[in-house]
């Protein structure tokens, strides 16, 4: 039976129109619906790092591949074209070690270490404690990450993300942080295998429960993986007579890993550690780089020596906030955090390559921040722009294919109105695969602050589940913008933009909430003493107070409002 | 490879340096003569008025008069007392982490040597005791613990340069109330075996029975090997046992804390039907009383100056144990199981003289030759004489006496302790330290206000030049490690008390 | 059938008896009661040493000492030719008799639950058959302070904040009626602090606090501190109107009652320059008269402690430093820093088992820049002035408890022996537990 065109045309139509309308109304990981694949940035300062910066260029992105990158390249006709004036494009940041695009751990026990109830106890390196080397972050994408577009609107467009909990908590996998689907975030995979030495539980938490044990341990592990390859190619050659070697998934894990050329990260961020690193490399006979290398700058040379790459850790070495005022921190520490920012400098004069990473920075806007502390302690920004793009790129394998802006190579552009490294400069755009992404300033405060609403603040509500508290730790910047985090029973979040103006409030977190992120908005008034508002999530909305817990009166203060008070 | 290869080629990873581009020793060792000491020699009496001349590390001449030589630096000792080096034979500074890997029984696994950190202040306090080595232990929480090292507090030297080169590695045996965690319990977790002393044996002889079975698997697979047979699969690397394997072969020292009299002949009763001798007993606090066993067994013991009734099987420890056992013929050191201790030995040493009646040189070798024949390594140390290692003491008054301060300790001769160039030196650190502090307050001040002021600025800002790091005698710069939170206990597995 | 036995020999065979009683065990039927050592080098640490003198015993008191005293008729004679007289040492703080072994409970009475214990009193406790007695005082202490609440090389139980009330004994006594010198010597209270870190026993693992936290709860520790002493002072107000009352009695309130009426001192333990700046500041707003014990960092605040006219009894000499960057001497050298400021102090054992060490500690002061004089005196006659004893103990001076040792050499020194030992003027014997194994060991006959 013949059906009218008309209206196979129209219903077709609707539905198209339809699509369109629910495709663009979803979250920014989808991309604009309708735009052009074809873009150019035109007269603009382009700084490809593989080559010196070039003036009044113009680059064209397609299919998410740059096709061409000079001072007179010819713009397609149908082309989207940004006037470039003014404008700087840099390659795409890379965050050389993360967990950003996985959901996060769990939140930790209420108490640090201790024993592990229950009986899980390990006895013994065959019980494999906190081993999962079979984890791969390219099976773990969650595109509900927020921070997926946080690192993003920070100039990140690729990071090398791997699961973070234990000895070996798994495989690391470079991903560029755009896409419909999980499955497209995906560079390549497996990069690397992470390895730590500090999740232990301590005394009493079950095998290991000791620095030397996890080494005992890690030893172990990797000698039984050299093992089983060959017991399981003589077992499966000739089983007769032989004994059947066991199964071992962590083992296997390792295996096929190393086979794909996967790089071992080591921890290493003191110089004991560092060194320590150096000599497992040669124990376990492994491919390595290290992870943290904020002591670099004493060990420069012998890491030089062993060419060994390092990643290091930006979130500086730096005093706790709630520390006690009476204690002086020992001069070793204050040498290390006086030193550590000019540990890439160092590496740059001992030729030590190295990328950054984020470590445990909670906001990526402060990443910038931290390279510049680099570069304020000697290091180029030529060599802080390569330790961000070519350098991991490199690292990690994906060279031929990401860090810098060449014709052929991956989309991944960071447009910005200035120089990276100033602070007042502005992101403008971010291209991640060739899907253009305009950053917007957040929403400004209208009007001034009325006082400083800085300092911790204990909220009171009432959930479904009960009385809660929370603490919220709050900076205010003098234009009423507000940084911090939100801490509750179910973790602590940072606080993704807010502000205060005149007497009102507002500030926003990102939650896993079951099995999805969603955002949480807390609004209100701030009357100088205390807070008054709500909380906003998933239609909800619970009221709190808050107040700031007293901390700091003298003893003479307090002995002299209880003079007499008999009670 | 046959498993001795492999398994001298682990220990060789395990603490041979790591490249020759490692940072140099810091400079030849300067030619030193100390000059009008009374040489405490240990070995052959006292020498009034006494030079010693110190070459390359070693001790070159010692005598009555010893012409200068050129270029040589002179230490002025009149008045001063010269011995040789403290050597502390139970000691737990220079870990990084916890001393114990207590979550299990057999812990061999973990070798202590893997963790060393230079940079524990406690290896520079020490040597302002006079201490130039130190047999460093794993704690007592386990029947069987982990491998242990013989480092000299080479202070200022990373780790890979601290183990004593030639020192055979030892392993921590425990005995009695710590690895039957007596004295506490771990919340949530049922009670870990073993919980009696005759646990504690069969710990040990599970252990080994283990140990004999995989040396014969490999003894089997090497002759197969040697055989010219081809296609062989080796067994598999147990790590755990390996060490023990060791001690069945003489390899390995076995150290084991121990107090009463009744674990002692036990142990040394497993140790003989398995074909292995126990090295030294550690704390051996009631070895004065099978003094004789200890010494017909040719077993060191290693032990406490005074202390006692902190523990039941404590209670029964008495002050003339090091005295007792002396006279009975057994080799004794005392140790200090603890980094404060280990800054007064000479002190604890000469408190055997009262309780037990030893002779003034007999108190010396306490903690001089003696220590150094239960660590084997009598050749190189523990006594002043031409060719052995130049660690040194000098002290202001005789060291057995409360009343002498160590003014210069000397390892492989240097001086890496010198009290008046210590106190010379705290104005200056003190200095740095406020000027960090400031700076570090400026620098945190300065951000809210960048905000406000800030103009884009050029690039070319020149950066702060890196200072200039101190000369060596002072502890090493940078660097802080986290530890894996445990050292706060000191009660329940402490420094094997 | 009859025994003759000739007079002469009679008269030997008594001598011969009357020696075996030389020296007497720890308490004889019919002690001696009068005891003089003569000929000996007398440091009386009242006065001039007195290098050829004579000390005389009576009726548990020294009654003389001197270059010229008069033997009485029947006195017991000691030759002390070579020998040296002292008084004997106090340690001042320690859980003498309060604990035996420290890792069994069951024998460990040094520290009552609860935060709040200020009428417990130590003497109750002290068991005079404790091993440490004969132990410690084989080293030539005399007498001790036993003081609740200030833990121990063992410790591990838990402090409160007003422990109870320090004993003061001599180490000889059937009973502590017979030992005791006075039954309520100090009030404890243990400074409370800012506990950043702790170490949770009951789950067994490390807790972090943030500071402002933590000085919240260390507020609250002082507010409570200071509504007992308000209860305290009404309460003494109260009690002192004499007659009946219409309140009810209180026992802890009532063992405050000196406290707060200046006539009973606080035995502070404080370290931490500023907790012992807030105890000092605590203490003279409350008008409560204070001893500082422990004072690690007693040196950071010496001219306070020196302007207040506060004495500090140290801990022992031979403990690390608790920060890294101190100086490797730090508790070393303090002894003399404070000496030299002006600061009165005594040394410590804050222990049992190692209060045998006193002595050492002291000399290790000395070799650290503190005289000889007042390293001696740290240990014999500031403590016993500092806790207002020095009327019975502290000095070889007439009318004073004799308590005195007799020694080969410095008694400060680690090789000198013990020769003779008085306690409440009764010779007693060095006899302990650890000579007796040694002896009965010595005794093994070989294999």
């Amino acid at each position: 039976m013949r059906v009218p065109l008309g209206r196979i045309g129209f219903f077709a139509l609707i539905t198209a129109i339809a699509a369109i309308l629910f495709l663009s109304a979803g979250t920014a990981a989808f991309a604009q619906g309708g735009e052009p694949q074809y873009f150019a940035i035109r007269g603009v300062k382009v700084v490809p790092v593989s080559g010196p910066p070039i003036e009044d260029a113009t680059i064209v992105v397609a299919r998410g591949v740059i096709l061409a990158v000079a001072k007179d390249a010819a713009i397609p006709a149908d082309a989207w074209v940004i006037e470039g004036k003014g404008l700087t494009v840099y390659p795409g940041l890379l965050d050389a070690l993360t967990d950003v695009g996985l959901p996060p751990a769990p939140a930790p026990a209420a108490s640090e270490g201790g024993p592990r109830r229950g009986g899980e106890s390990a006895h013994g390196p065959e019980d494999r404690p906190n081993t999962t080397p079979w984890r791969n972050a390219a099976d773990e994408v969650s595109l509900s990450d927020k921070r997926i577009e946080t690192w993003r609107e920070a100039g990140f467009t690729t990071v090398i993300s791997s699961p973070k909990t234990g000895f070996f908590p798994g495989q690391a996998a470079v991903l560029d942080l755009a896409g419909d689907r999980a499955g497209n975030l995906v560079v390549k995979s497996p990069v690397a295998i992470p390895v730590s030495i500090r999740a232990t539980g301590g005394f009493g938490s079950g095998f290991p429960d000791s620095l030397m044990g996890v080494l005992g341990y890690e030893h172990q592990v990797w000698l039984d993986t050299e093992w089983l390859e060959k017991a399981e190619a003589a077992y499966n050659k000739n089983p007769k007579g032989l004994a059947r070697p066991r199964y071992d998934r962590a083992s296997a894990a390792l295996a096929d890993a190393l086979e794909d050329k996967a790089l071992v990260l080591l921890s290493g961020n003191s110089t004991l550690d560092i060194r320590r690193a150096l000599e497992l490399t040669d124990r376990w006979k492994v491919n390595a780089a290290i992870y943290g290398g904020q002591a670099g700058y004493e060990v420069a040379d012998e890491i030089a020596a062993k060419k060994i790459p390092v990643l290091v850790d930006l979130k500086w070495p730096e005093a706790e906030k709630d520390g006690d005022p009476d204690d002086t921190p020992s001069l070793r520490t204050l040498r290390f955090r006086d030193r550590a920012p000019s540990t890439p400098a160092a590496f740059t004069k001992s030729g030590v390559k190295f990328a950054f990473y984020s470590g445990a920075t909670a906001s990526p806007k402060d990443l910038l921040k931290a390279v510049k502390k680099s570069i304020d302690a000697g290091l180029t920004p030529e060599a802080a722009l390569r330790a961000l793009t070519l350098s991991p790129a490199e690292i990690f394998g994906v060279a031929d294919r990401l860090g810098s802006i060449e014709k052929g190579k991956i989309a991944n552009l960071v447009v910005t109105d200035g120089d990276l490294f100033n602070e007042k400069t502005k992101i403008k755009f971010v291209f991640v695969d060739g899907r253009r992404f305009e950053i917007r300033e957040p929403d400004k405060p209208k009007d001034p602050p009325k006082g400083d609403i800085t300092g911790k603040w204990k909220l009171s509500y009432t959930t479904p589940e009960g009385a809660e508290e929370s603490t919220v730790d709050l900076s205010m910047a003098t234009d009423g913008t507000l940084t911090g985090t939100v801490t509750s029973h179910r973790g602590t979040a940072t606080i993704l933009s807010g502000y205060l103006s005149a007497d009102k409030f507002n500030f926003v977190i990102n939650f896993l909430i079951e099995q999805s992120y969603a955002d949480v908005k807390f609004t209100g008034t701030f009357d100088g003493t205390t807070l008054k508002g709500n909380i906003s999530v998933q239609g909800f909305s619970i009221d709190f107070t808050g107040v700031k817990p007293t901390g700091n009166s003298s003893l003479a203060e307090l002995s002299s409002t209880h003079q007499g008070d008999a009670r | 490879m046959s498993l001795r290869t492999s398994i001298l080629l682990a220990a060789a990873f395990a603490f041979a340096s790591i490249s020759a581009a490692a940072p140099p020793a810091p400079g030849t060792s300067p030619v030193i003569l100390i000059q009008n000491a009374t040489i405490l020699t240990v070995s052959h009496g006292t020498i009034e008025r006494g030079s010693i001349l110190i070459k390359d590390g070693k001790i070159a001449e010692v005598g009555a008069g010893i012409k200068v030589p050129a270029g040589a630096k002179v230490i002025d000792a009149a008045g001063q007392f010269v011995m040789p080096g403290i050597i502390d034979c139970h000691s737990h500074i220079a870990v990084e982490g916890s001393i114990n890997e207590g979550s299990v029984s057999v812990s061999s696994i973990a070798n202590i040597a893997e963790v060393l950190d230079s940079e524990d202040i406690d290896i520079y306090r020490d040597l302002a005791g006079g201490v130039t080595t130190a047999n460093i232990l794993h704690g007592s929480a386990n029947s069987i613990g982990g491998q242990t090292i013989v480092i000299k507090l080479r202070w200022g030297q990373p780790s890979s340069k601290l183990p004593f080169e030639g020192a055979l590695p030892g392993i921590k045996f425990a005995l009695g109330e710590n690895p039957k965690r007596s004295n506490f319990s771990i919340p949530g977790q049922p009670k870990r075996y073993p919980a009696t002393r005759m646990g504690v044996e069969e710990t040990i002889r599970g252990a080994f029975t283990e140990a004999r079975d995989y040396k014969n698997a490999w003894d089997a697979y090497n002759k197969k090997v040697s055989a010219g047979e081809k296609n062989l699969l080796p067994p598999r690397r147990d790590l755990r046992l390996e060490p023990l394997v060791e001690v069945l072969e003489g390899k390995r020292y076995v150290h084991s804390h121990c107090y009463r009299e009744d674990e002692i002949l036990m142990l040394l009763r497993v140790a003989k039907e398995f074909g292995f001798k126990v090295r030294t007993f550690q704390h051996v606090l009631e070895g004065y009383k099978v003094a004789d066993e200890l010494a017909a067994a040719g077993v060191g013991a290693s032990t406490f100056s005074d202390w006692w009734a902190y523990k039941v099987e404590a209670y029964d420890a008495i002050p003339y144990n090091a005295a007792l056992m002396t006279h009975r013929g057994v080799v004794v050191s005392i140790n200090s199981d603890s980094a404060a201790e280990a800054t007064h030995l000479n002190q604890e040493a000469a408190k055997s003289m009262k309780f037990g009646a030893l002779t003034h040189d007999e108190a010396l070798k306490l903690v001089t030759l003696n220590p150094a024949m239960q660590l084997g390594i009598d050749k190189r140390v523990g006594t002043i004489d031409v060719g052995k290692d130049a660690d040194l003491v000098i002290y202001n008054h005789d060291p057995l006496s409360a009343y002498a301060v160590a003014q210069k300790t000397i390892v492989d001769g240097r001086v890496l302790f010198d009290r008046e160039k210590d106190i010379a030196d705290r104005a200056g650190l003190e200095n740095e330290k406020k000027d960090l502090i400031a700076k570090a307050k400026k620098a945190a001040e300065k951000k809210p206000e960048e905000k406000k002021s800030d103009e884009k600025k050029p690039d070319d800002k020149k950066p702060d030049a890196a200072k200039k790091p101190e000369d060596k005698p002072k502890p090493p710069s940078g660097a802080v490690h986290r530890d894996s939170g445990e050292e706060a206990i000191s009660a329940p597995d402490g420094g094997a008390l | 059938m009859k025994y003759q036995i000739a007079p002469k020999k009679f008269f030997y065979f008594l001598y011969f008896l009357c020696l075996l009683y030389l020296p007497a065990p720890v308490h004889a039927q019919h002690p001696p009661s009068v005891y003089a050592i003569t000929h000996a080098k007398i440091t009386t640490l009242a006065g001039a040493t007195i290098d050829d003198g004579t000390l005389l015993i009576k009726d548990g008191k020294i009654a003389a000492v001197g270059a010229n005293v008069e033997v009485p008729a029947g006195a017991q004679v000691i030759d002390g030719k070579g020998l040296q007289i002292y008084p004997g040492l106090f340690d001042s703080v320690t859980q003498m008799g309060l604990s035996e072994i420290g890792a069994v409970s069951s024998t460990v009475d040094s520290s009552e639950t609860g935060s709040y214990n200020p009428d417990v009193v130590a003497a109750t406790a002290v068991f005079p058959s404790s091993e440490h007695i004969p132990v410690t005082r084989a080293s030539g202490i005399t007498e001790v302070l036993a003081v609740p609440g200030s833990g121990g090389f063992d410790f591990s139980g838990n402090r409160g904040v007003i422990d109870g009330q320090a004993s003061a004994f001599s180490l000889a006594g059937w009973s502590m009626d017979e030992m005791q010198i006075k039954r309520s010597v100090a009030m404890v209270l243990n400074w409370p602090e800012i506990e950043t870190r702790t170490f949770d026993f009951a789950t067994f693992s490390r807790k972090e606090k943030p500071f402002a936290d933590a000085k919240q709860d260390y507020d609250k520790q002082v507010n409570q501190l200071t509504d007992w002493i308000d209860r305290a002072r009404h309460y003494a107000q109260a009690i002192g109107h004499g007659g009946p009352s219409d309140f009810e009695r209180d026992v802890k309130l009532d063992a405050l009652a000196p406290v707060v009426r200046g006539q009973l001192p606080l035995l502070v333990f404080a370290d931490k320059a500023r907790d012992i700046r807030n105890a000092i500041e605590f203490c003279e707003k409350q008008k409560l008269k204070m001893i500082l014990a422990g004072g690690s960092e007693a040196y950071k605040v010496k001219d306070l402690l020196r302007s207040k006219d506060i004495p500090v009894i140290l801990r022992p000499t031979l403990y690390l430093p608790d920060e890294e960057d101190d100086p490797y001497d730090r508790a070393l050298s303090q002894p003399a820093e404070l000496s030299k400021s002006g600061v009165k102090f005594a040394i410590a054992s804050f222990d049992n088992s190692f209060a045998r060490r006193l002595g050492q500690n002291a000399a290790n002061a000395i070799a650290h820049g503190l005289s000889y004089e007042e390293g001696l005196k740290a240990v014999t006659l500031y403590p016993a002035q500092i806790f207002g004893l020095a009327d019975q103990i502290g000095t070889l001076e007439a009318g004073k408890i004799a308590n005195v040792i007799v020694t080969n050499g410095d008694p400060l020194e680690l090789t000198t022996d013990l020769k003779y030992l008085f306690i409440k003027g009764q010779l007693t014997s060095t006899d302990n537990r650890h000579k007796r194994l040694y002896e009965k060991y010595l005794n093994r006959p070989k294999p």
